[in-house]
């Protein structure tokens, strides 16, 4: 019955109510997008350094992986050191370079990985088969198009270019085994990835056995902050981040973000709270001879401020509901544009739609609905009846 | 006195104040540098203690900056007398183009580039941030506007019953149409200053926030002229537009109905 009234009181002032509900709709938008932003950036970092399995990376101290051309020196004894701790049951190592083509006078240069086929963690097998020997390379579907190959070509590939001499550290005849997806690369980043001993020897590094990060998988169960520690005590040339530690950093970078989220989230519940608030009021003054009648025939002041509160919470959910739904399709809008940002991994999405942020979202603007009814409530509830229905006679 | 006077035949660098700061380092104290981690490295001195710049593209990144003397980097870098680029500074923009031509054509090994040609490739980050923020006022315009329609309906709907009597006293339809109009134009040139006032106090704040969470002296909000005038002729035209819609709709209704007979 309450709610029949509260419905039917919404109903009179139709045009109002659709607007106030759009308003509320995109208020609800923004609010799940931020909500969205806030949270959906760091779990999707967070699944894709652990989709392969790697709890830790090991770039050389004071840097971030792959952040500087900075390399780490003895690979093969840094390796023997790791293993020696029972908790660790994979490292890969990794050297990061750049190569490019020499068959034409247009060069094609990529973005080349030197890895262990048996351990390495950067790239997933689309088709062929993977680098397992030093005459062969994998490489995504952005280099085979840019340099016009396919599976089973051979490509000679040069690296570590000297701009004074004009010259590279060395060349070498690939052949193209397989195709790849490379998961930390981003969108239309042209690849490679080769055996280690292969980048080494074409970029200098062979003599230093140099590679620019470990990545570093623990046992089940493993206590990785420790890991990290003894990491850090025992191999002074490496820094030893953690997943854990890697979203802090990350969560420190684009900080702007989060907190953007939280001022735009904050300040579109209040949009939504203040219009609620005037309609809910607007339509209580409009009614106060209807609400004067209904309590001079005996009914209660709890039923007045429920309908009251109903009215707020339906203009709420129902607004929320329609922005629940333009919420997503404006996040996919946005996404798209912070997609665009340059270096930043194809996998990486920043408005991530989770289950929790939706209810959230849901939650603050039925609390700022039911929030939004309490004054109006009041008032009616606290109307002096007989002075009331004597105005309204009057006029 | 012979520390002070080795000391003082140090070679110099320069460190930024967030450096300094965290360091707790002072001019005139000796440092060791050095190019790879845990390696023997050089003593230096702290020569001078800099400003950071205000730079976007650093402003998330924590990092430390050292200045220090070309030979000194080279000899720690042992890059010998190599470096990454010379800066060239040219008269006017006729004699960049002529020097670009010049050095492109005579140079081996390198490649001149014209700084703005250099900023342009690498603000990527930043348009795709003004993108984003462009797409955020979009939003929040149509939300705005909705909100401002919604509360200036509201308001000339509560004058209901004033203009009904008017109505009834003889006021003709145009001249009820005109004060409705002028009164959602008056509140919503009165919102409109409130807003900027409202808008440039919080333009101060989060400057304040963020360049003391980020250390920079960036400024990372700027109300212009062009935004204020954006923002009052929306919100004018908006209240000139619910005025109107408001006023039509109370004009055509009879003043009996107005009334709730």
């Amino acid at each position: 019955m309450r709610l029949f009234l509260a419905l039917a009181s919404l109903r009179r002032h139709r045009s109002r109510t659709m607007l106030a509900t759009a308003g509320v709709a995109i208020a609800a938008a923004l609010l799940l997008d931020m909500v969205m932003l806030s949270g959906g950036m760091r779990a999707s970092f967070g699944n894709l350094l652990t989709a392969q399995g790697f709890q830790m990376r090991l770039p050389p101290r004071g840097t971030l992986p792959f952040d500087t051309e900075a390399t780490i020196d003895g690979a093969g004894e840094i390796i023997a050191m790791l293993r020696q701790k029972s908790e660790i049951i994979a490292v890969s190592p990794v050297l990061g370079a750049t190569v490019r083509t020499t068959r034409d006078e247009h060069p094609v240069t990529a973005f080349a990985l030197g890895i262990d086929p048996s351990v390495q963690g950067d790239y997933r097998m689309e088709s062929g088969r993977d680098a397992t020997d030093s005459s062969s390379l994998v490489a995504n579907v952005e280099f085979l198009h840019a340099a016009g190959l396919q599976l089973g070509d051979t490509i000679t590939l040069a690296a570590g270019y000297n701009p004074q001499l004009r010259a590279f550290t060395g060349t070498r005849a690939l052949t193209i085994a397989g195709r790849a997806r490379f998961i930390y690369l981003s969108t239309g980043q042209p690849a490679v990835a080769m055996p280690l001993r292969s980048l080494q020897a074409m970029s200098g590094h062979l003599k230093d056995d140099a590679v620019s990060v470990f990545m570093v998988r623990t046992r089940p169960g493993a206590d990785v902050e420790a890991i990290a520690r003894w990491i850090q005590g025992t191999i002074p040339r490496v820094d030893a981040v953690s997943t854990a530690q890697a979203l802090a950093k990350v969560d420190e970078r684009l900080s702007y973000f989060r907190q953007l989220s939280f001022i735009l989230g904050a300040v579109s519940l209040i949009v939504g709270f203040l219009l609620t608030t005037t309609l809910v009021t607007v339509s209580v003054n409009d009614r106060v001879g209807e609400i004067a009648v209904m309590r001079a025939i005996g009914v209660s002041r709890a039923h007045v401020v429920h309908q009251v509160l109903l009215e707020g919470t339906a203009i709420s959910l129902g607004g929320a509901l329609l922005g629940l739904a333009l919420g997503l399709v404006t996040a996919r809008w946005l996404n798209t544009i912070l997609s665009s940002f340059p270096g930043l991994p194809a996998a990486i999405d920043f408005f991530l739609f989770q289950p929790r942020a939706a209810w959230t979202a849901l939650g603050l603007l039925v609390l700022s609905g039911i929030a939004a009814g309490i004054y109006p409530a009041w008032r009616a509830a606290s109307l002096p009846v007989a002075r009331t229905l004597r105005e309204e006679a009057v006029a | 006195m012979l520390l002070l006077l080795l000391a003082l035949q140090l070679p110099t660098i320069a460190i930024d104040q967030r450096l300094a700061a965290d360091a707790k380092l002072r001019v005139g104290d000796v440092v060791v540098v050095s190019a790879k981690p845990g390696g023997e490295g050089d003593s230096v001195r702290v020569g001078a203690i800099i400003g950071r710049p205000a730079d976007p593209s650093e402003v998330a990144r924590s990092e430390y900056r050292v200045r220090m003397h070309l030979e000194s980097l080279q000899s720690a870098l042992g890059y010998g007398d190599r470096v990454d680029r010379f800066a060239v500074a040219t008269r006017d923009s006729t004699a960049t183009t002529d020097a670009l031509k010049r050095i492109n054509e005579a140079a081996f090994g390198f490649h001149a580039h014209r700084s703005r040609d250099i900023a342009v490739g690498t603000s990527e980050t930043f348009h795709v941030v003004s993108r984003f923020h462009r797409a955020i006022g979009v939003i929040t315009i149509v939300a705005s506007a909705i909100f401002l329609l919604c509360i200036l309906l509201l308001k000339v709907d509560e004058r209901r019953r004033d203009v009904a009597a008017l109505r009834l006293l003889g006021i003709s339809r145009a001249s009820v149409m005109r004060s409705v109009v002028i009164e959602a134009a008056f509140i919503a040139a009165l919102g409109s200053a409130a807003g900027v006032g409202i808008g440039w106090a919080v333009s101060a704040i989060v400057n304040w926030h963020y360049q003391s969470v980020y250390r920079t002296p960036l400024r990372f909000s700027i109300v212009t002229p062009e935004i204020i005038l954006l923002a009052v002729s929306l919100s004018l035209v908006l209240g000139i537009a619910a005025g109107v819609l408001a006023a039509r709709r109370l004009v055509r209704t009879p003043p009996l109905a107005l009334l709730g007979r």
